[in-house]
């Protein structure tokens, strides 16, 4: 039972670590992805996680803008980016885990600009969202 | 054992299913750690009484890193209501709202910190919070009895700290009861006393380890596992041309206009509603 207990407390703090600062609990469907093609609309550069807005056309051509959070600014910053990297205005494409409940938020996975390359990935490390 | 174990399996499979699916997140940061002290220019004639720089943990740990041990009742009273967060739920931790992390969890935190070393006094200084802890070194005693009622409980508490040789032994009392252990929510009361040690073993590595003396809430003393912090490199810490802890973007302050009216009511919870 004691090899047990160690487990599930080596496991749970695991699981726990990826939520320092803020809780989120439901909030994202995280084993969905979705494509977000459009233009930047704002950026919001604060803590405790910086969120970037863009308008996206929907499937009847009527313009929806979806809000997609990322790391706080420091990680951000350690990364190279400051709050000039997505310019409003700009086309990009943002691959994201959008909220369970079908509201137009979502969390990064990975941002790619109009010549293809990848910024602000979770996936390498770019983003750490906790 | 084997029932035994059968019975945990619904227990068991969706920790496991959770943690199999944070390790692709997690190890991004862990890697990201690494980056940020591994080109710190090492240092052979170092002077071990002195913790001068900016720190950061190896791995992201907000525990104690270990087992709590057996909580008394009034332990077990004291955490009730706390909950934890996961997928699914949203906890109710205190520094979700802004409210103060505490010691000694603030300190377990992935963000970096920095002593400074003064004539009387050694201040740590978290990035996090913008937050300073006093170590007093002025041969002052603790805080006991009548005086220590009369001060009351402080987030951070009342912390006295001596050279035992080359480990710096830091004693902590009159902590407050409502600011949370680690992220699972465990207790600490106000009589209970945290000795922490900090070792310089080489230019770039600091040891910590830390144990709780509590027993209104605990069965036994409360051991953690020693720390590991490493240097950052002074890359790792400039912003734009201004180097420092709290270099603008990364003063870490928890701002409720930010943290509680920005991002929890106008972004987060945006999508968690429940489905109209």
């Amino acid at each position: 039972m004691r090899r047990v207990s160690i487990l599930l407390f080596v496991l749970s703090i695991t699981v726990v670590s990826l939520y320092a600062h803020h809780g989120r609990g439901a909030t994202y469907d995280m084993k969905k992805r979705i494509t977000l093609k459009g233009t930047v609309s704002r950026v919001d550069w604060r803590n405790p996680h910086v969120v970037i807005f863009m308008d996206v056309k929907d499937e009847t051509g009527k313009v929806v803008t979806w809000g997609f959070e990322n790391a706080g600014v420091s990680q951000l910053a350690q990364e190279g980016y400051n709050r000039n990297t997505l310019k409003v205005g700009q086309e990009i494409t943002a691959i994201v885990n959008p909220a369970a409940n079908g509201a137009t938020t979502a969390i990064v996975v990975k941002v790619i600009l109009a010549d293809g390359s990848e910024i602000m990935s979770r996936e390498r490390g770019q983003n750490p969202v906790d | 054992m084997r029932t035994r174990f059968s019975t945990l399996i619904p227990v068991l499979v969706p920790v496991v299913f959770l943690w199999l699916g944070s390790v692709a997140s997690a190890q991004g940061d862990k890697e990201k750690f690494k980056a940020r002290y591994e080109a710190s220019p090492s240092d052979s004639n170092f002077d071990r009484h002195d913790l001068s720089g900016i720190w950061t943990q190896t791995k992201l740990d907000h525990s104690l890193g270990t087992p709590a041990p057996p909580l008394t009742p009034a332990g077990i009273a004291a955490m009730a209501g706390r909950i934890v967060d996961k997928p699914g739920v949203t906890g109710n931790a205190p520094w979700y709202s802004c409210n103060p992390m505490g010691f000694p969890r603030l300190m377990n935190d992935d963000e970096p910190m920095e002593f400074i070393m003064a004539k009387d006094r050694i201040l740590q200084v978290f990035q996090w919070e913008h937050r300073i802890r006093y170590l007093w070194t002025d041969g002052r005693e603790l805080p006991s009895g009548e005086n220590l009622e009369n001060l009351g409980p402080a987030w951070y508490g009342h912390s006295v700290a001596k050279w035992e040789g080359n480990k710096l032994v830091v004693n902590t009392v009159g902590l407050e009861e409502r600011a949370w252990l680690d992220n699972a929510g465990h207790p600490k009361s106000f009589h209970a006393r945290i000795e922490e040690t900090w070792e310089r073993v080489d230019s770039n590595t600091l040891e910590n380890q830390l144990t709780l003396y509590d027993p209104e809430y605990y069965s036994a003393p409360y051991v953690g596992s020693k720390k590991i912090y490493k240097r950052m490199p002074p890359d790792a810490i400039i912003y734009f041309g201004w180097s420092g802890l709290f270099a603008g973007i990364s003063e870490g302050i928890c701002a409720p206009m930010n943290e509680v009216e920005g991002y929890n009511k106008g972004f987060r919870d945006l999508g968690a509603k429940p489905k109209q």
